[in-house]
């Protein structure tokens, strides 16, 4: 069956096939091929100003979802675009299935391979291999040796990049084994086309991905060490600068396991721990995506930090498995295409089902030959991948660029591996003028279960404009269609082909580090919302005084400048003089710093900068729809550092921020479960909410100012307080000192009273894990005094002066409460976070050298 | 010969640390010319987990993890060794050098096969044209192995002066050869560098050298060190080790730790610790007494 759909709209006309290499979609005859025909024609009935819409749907749900590569290191630049197209690759259900038959093949190879080379290493001293590819290979771990997995898979999860060469062959470009990504970002490309798409994926018949996620989740159960049944599994990143950090956080959420960093782990006792809130929790399985070189300071990098030093020793004992284990990396080895099919016959006693891309390894001399004479038209790459030696395409390089790589593959020729260059298929990939077929590489997986092999029907497509290499330059990714040739039952990620285990005990386990930064979440998000409402109330006021001298507003709004200093800490710029004599245009150089100066701790910038890495540090322990309003700030950072008039611009830009803040406090209520993180994050919140107001009261209502100014300043504070209308609804009266002073810190029903916040830190601090539940530990002692403090304290006499007008009473009390809100925060950071100091390396011992012996030279 | 070593580290530190974790290679291992009768570690303050295996170069590696309070760290090694050295074990006049490399490039002999790892770089050794040209005037065309390596060794011995103060583990090879100086690690480098940089395979020994007292004083306790040698293989002969720092080939007199590419393989004891630690004071003493 060939089909050319009938024309709907010019896209499908105007695509030029690939003439180099092969065309996914169109055969030599220009007519789209069979497997490509129903979303051809879907395509070109959508158009290509519709397309256009939905590649626009197709970043915002991207960017809503927090995909990002994180590239770099400015503070404002969280998401570099993950640029994903909206047309994805297809291919049919029968050709795949002989790809999956290649790749499980192929994962039980590099599987047996590894378990050799870290074993007995038969197929070096049967000269299968050559010594030096193995030995001379830097991600070779000698510290590995003997090493091996309970499970039967060795190499738990194998990925591979695949071409398909101009004759149709589908060729392996590289083999990944040390911790393959991709599989992650390929689930969510998924979930992004089949909701710009909804129809067009429903009735093309995609295979779903939920079985390859299920087999991993089981891979990884399996590998749990001899004895454990109930085995818990985390994953380890390298923390959130990490290029791929997106894909750690979401595989977390999707497998149901927490998300480590290097120090929450600890080795005692010939157990991995976890420092959990609560106390130490022990670790079965670690899903690492740590590089082998950094797992164990002790024993490997001693300048890590990212690894746990004595994680190797516990794996050596059996006692925690790291998938993949730690020494993969020597099978990310461009040398091996070379003896694959030899290493093939000998393990398995059979051919190769997929070929690799053919390579040359220059420390064999006929090999070596082949090399130099053609290195003009060959990729020449080191035998380990290094970002530091990038493959080199010989055909791009001048003559005497090529005279200085012979020199360097003669000085060490072990070193260097020459490969055809590859002549990937093109694929119709959407761009400004509609499709345009481009070069593909398709990332597939297998994952390892009780001795069979689950291949991922799809994975992720890269289109490049340069089909040298993988990993260069920012690609553009595609999502792979494996069409099924029957419909699929949906069983989703999370239906058991096994009694599910949930462990009660581990299921809620929170890393104390996110605990710790989720508590500091709340409290950055609360700073930011309070200097926002009271600069919001200061551009009011701004915005509405009246031209000319106006000594009561002017007295009102030196009082409100001088709260905001104290309130968010942020020193005024040098050239805006003594605060009390500020005018206008001084005033808004002054309001900048708060708003943007990000050098400035106190100030709006820093707070959400801080907020947003503290949020995307949890970002595992966040909903999605949590995650996308914090997405938004991101966003509304941006805008608030663009350029901005302080007073227009600046109301609009920080009534956004507001916005995002209320949303993400929102869903925080609404979506959380109320577990150990979730009361860190209350309790950080309530502190912050209880300081600001304790610090805009000490600084506005304690000071003695005319009648008509201190009105002004008592309806800000209102304002600020979000209480001005049930203060106006209550006591329909002029603002008086005694009746706010009820309403903001007396009141347990006014959401924003002192009281209310007293009363919320005593649930959190109750809700947060406890060793003994018999005494009070010293954070529950001060939310107990602070509290009872409170409730004995009466606001009528909170308003008394004396005799120069101060309210020196309230003063007191408002500095005392400071203190002990402050002694608070302390205590909970001293009773529930790890403090973790850095590991000091320690290395060997002064060799020194024994006296002289006489000559006994033979 | 029969020898009883007692190795002992120390470490002081500034401020208490209260977890740590380190790794010792420290006890002898087996040998054709070397029996083990006993070897134990000792470390104070008592470590909550030990743990004893064998590296990838079939060295005894212990673990240990101490997890309470210690501003000190003490680590004793004490063992009970027979050497059984006899004559050299090999003809001098075995396979010429030029025949040696040949069959170590060529020859897929499981022995010659797994010694090419020694013929590669590792952390602490880089080959070097330099290294070769020095090497050279030792190794004349047809020379037999041996007598080129014993010439070489000799030539280092006289070329370079020992100093322990002119380097550290961080100076690199490059700098040694120009330096002509160092302690019997720095010497041994060098020696695996020439080596090696003409295409032969060479490995890092650690151990113990028995050392005479001066004439007519009693023996110092303590006045022995941890010592480092080089092996070299010769084709259809085996490893044949070689002192540089004292231009000796190896005897009875020699115990051996754990070998490997370089002293990055064998270090006899690192560890990493937590809070505190600060500035740390180390000291060793080793002691070697016939039995």
């Amino acid at each position: 069956m060939s089909v050319t759909p009938a024309a709907r709209s010019t896209l499908l006309s105007a695509y030029r096939p690939h003439t180099a290499g092969w065309d996914e979609m169109v055969d030599a005859d220009g007519v789209v091929r069979p497997h490509w025909a129903y979303l051809a024609g879907a395509l070109d009935a959508l158009g290509l100003d519709e397309l256009r819409e939905r590649h626009a749907e197709v970043d915002r749900l991207l960017r809503d979802d927090g995909v990002a590569r994180h590239l770099h290191d400015d503070p404002d630049r969280f998401d570099d675009p993950w640029p994903l197209d909206p047309v994805p690759l297809v291919l049919p259900s029968d050709a795949w299935s002989s790809i999956e038959r290649g790749l499980a093949q192929r994962a039980e190879l590099f599987s047996h391979l590894l378990a050799d080379l870290y074993g007995p290493r038969q197929l070096l001293s049967r000269g299968v291999v050559p010594p030096e590819v193995v030995v001379g290979h830097r991600g070779f771990l000698r510290h590995c040796d003997g090493m091996h997995l309970p499970g039967s898979a060795q190499l738990p999860v194998y990925g591979a990049d695949l071409i398909r060469d101009p004759d149709g062959t589908v060729l392996v470009l590289e083999d990944l084994a040390q911790a393959p990504t991709g599989f992650g970002y390929g689930l969510e490309s998924r979930s992004v086309l089949s909701r710009v798409f909804p129809s067009v994926y429903r009735d093309a018949q995609v295979h779903g991905l939920d079985g390859f996620f299920r087999a991993l989740r089981m891979s990884l159960a399996d590998n749990a060490p001899d004895g454990v049944d109930d085995p818990t599994v985390v994953i380890l990143t390298p923390g959130r600068l990490s290029q791929s950090y997106f894909e750690h956080a979401y595989l977390a959420t999707i497998l149901g396991c927490p998300l480590v960093e290097g120090t929450d782990l600890s080795v005692r006792d010939g157990q991995v721990w976890l420092r959990a809130l609560g106390g130490l929790e022990p670790v079965h399985v670690i899903l690492r995506r740590v590089d082998g070189w950094y797992c164990d300071p002790l024993e490997l990098r001693p300048d890590s930090q990212l690894g746990v030093p004595g994680l190797l020793d516990t794996a050596r004992r059996g006692n925690v498995s790291v998938v993949n284990p730690v020494g993969a990396a020597v099978l990310e080895n461009a040398a091996l295409a070379r003896y694959l099919p030899d290493i093939a016959r000998a393990l398995l006693g059979e051919d190769l089902l997929l070929d690799s891309v053919e390579a040359w390894w220059c420390g064999d001399d006929t090999q070596r030959s082949h090399v130099l004479a053609n290195l003009d038209s060959l990729v020449v790459r080191p035998l380990a991948p290094r970002p530091s030696t990038p493959p080199v395409a010989g055909w791009e390089r001048s003559a005497s660029d090529l005279d200085a790589l012979r020199a360097q593959i003669a000085a060490d020729p072990y070193r260097w591996v020459g490969q055809a260059p590859a002549e990937p298929s093109a694929a119709p990939t959407f761009t400004r003028a509609g499709l345009e077929a481009q070069p593909c590489i398709v990332r597939s997986f297998a994952v390892g279960r009780s001795g069979s092999w689950v291949p991922m029907p799809g994975g992720l497509a890269r289109a490049v404009d340069t089909p040298i290499s993988s990993g260069v330059g920012v690609p553009v990714n595609k999502d792979v269609w494996v069409l099924a040739s029957e419909p699929e039952m949906v069983a989703g990620t999370w239906m058991p082909d096994a009694p599910l285990r949930v462990s009660t005990e581990t299921a809620g386990a929170v890393p104390s580090r996110a605990a710790e930064n989720l508590f500091w979440m709340g409290r950055y998000s609360e700073r930011a919302e309070v200097s926002i409402r009271l600069l919001r109330s200061i551009l009011d006021r701004r915005a509405t005084q009246p031209g000319g001298p106006d000594h009561a507003a002017d007295a009102a709004m030196a009082v409100l400048m001088g709260a905001l200093w104290q309130l968010t800490g942020v020193v005024p710029p040098l050239d805006a003089g003594e605060i009390g004599t500020l005018d206008a245009p001084d005033d808004a150089a002054a309001l900048r710093a708060v708003l943007l100066d990000g050098d400035q701790p106190g100030s709006l910038t820093s707070n959400l900068r801080a907020f947003l890495n503290a949020a995307n540090t949890v970002r595992d322990q966040l909903s999605s729809d949590t995650w996308l309003a914090v997405s938004n700030i991101e966003g509304d950072l941006r805008l608030l550092r663009s350029p901005i008039d302080p007073d227009a611009a600046a109301q609009v830009a920080i009534a956004r921020v507001l916005k995002s803040l209320l949303a993400v406090s929102g869903l925080v209520m609404e979506s959380m479960v109320r577990d150990a993180g979730w009361y860190f994050l209350d309790a950080g919140r309530r502190i912050e909410r209880a300081l600001g107001l304790l610090r805009l009261l000490r600084a506005t209502i304690v000071h003695p100012a005319e009648t008509a100014a201190q009105a002004l300043v008592v309806e800000s504070v209102l304002e600020a307080s979000e209480s001005i209308i049930t203060y106006r609804r209550r006591y329909r009266s002029h603002a008086r000192t005694d009746t706010l002073l009820e309403l903001l810190l007396a009141d347990p029903t006014n959401p924003r009273s002192l009281a209310y916040q007293l009363d919320s830190l005593t649930t959190d601090v109750d809700g947060m894990p406890r060793v003994r539940r018999t005494r009070l530990d010293g954070d529950q002692r001060l939310v107990l005094e602070a509290g009872t403090r409170l409730r004995l304290t009466d606001p009528a006499t909170l308003a008394a002066v004396d005799d120069t007008g101060r309210h020196a009473a309230l003063e007191d009390f408002l500095t005392s409460s400071i203190e002990s809100l402050e002694a608070i925060a302390s205590a909970v950071d001293a009773q529930h976070f790890t403090h973790l100091h850095r590991g000091h390396m320690l290395v060997g011992e002064a060799h020194v050298v024994p006296d002289m012996l006489e000559t006994v030279l033979p | 010969m029969s020898f009883h070593i007692t190795h002992r580290t120390r470490y002081r530190y500034k401020s208490n640390v209260v977890t740590g974790y380190s790794e010792a290679r420290l006890l002898p291992r087996d040998q054709p010319d070397q029996a083990v009768r006993s070897a134990t570690l000792e470390v104070r303050p008592t470590p909550s987990d030990v743990r004893e295996h064998r590296d990838y170069f079939g060295n005894r590696v212990t673990f240990f993890s101490v997890h309470e309070p210690h501003d000190e760290l003490e680590v004793t090694a004490v063992s009970e060794v027979d050497v059984v050295h006899g004559d050299p074990p090999f003809n001098l006049l075995g396979p010429s050098w030029d025949e040696a490399v040949h069959h170590l490039r060529s020859d897929e002999a499981p022995d010659l096969l797994e010694a090419r790892e020694f013929r590669l770089d590792s952390p602490l050794v880089r080959r070097s044209a330099a290294l070769a040209d020095y090497a050279r005037p030792s190794f004349p065309p047809n020379r037999p192995l041996v007598e080129c390596v014993v010439d070489l060794s000799n030539r280092v011995h006289t070329d370079f002066v020992y100093d322990p103060t002119a380097t550290t583990i961080g100076t690199r090879i490059d700098e040694l050869l120009a330096l002509r100086r160092g302690v019997c690690q720095d010497f041994a480098h060098v020696m695996i560098g020439c080596l090696r940089s003409l295409g032969l395979a060479a490995r890092y020994t650690s151990g113990y050298l028995e050392t005479h007292p001066p004439p007519g004083q009693p023996r110092q306790v303590g006045a022995d060190a941890s010592h480092a040698w080089v092996g070299v293989l010769v084709p259809d002969v085996g490893w044949v080790d070689v002192d540089p720092t004292n231009d000796v080939l190896v005897s009875d007199r020699h115990t051996t730790l754990a070998w490997g590419r370089d002293f990055t393989d064998v270090t006899p004891l690192k560890g990493v610790v937590f809070a505190g630690g600060g500035a740390q004071e180390l000291s060793v003493e080793v002691d070697v007494v016939r039995a």
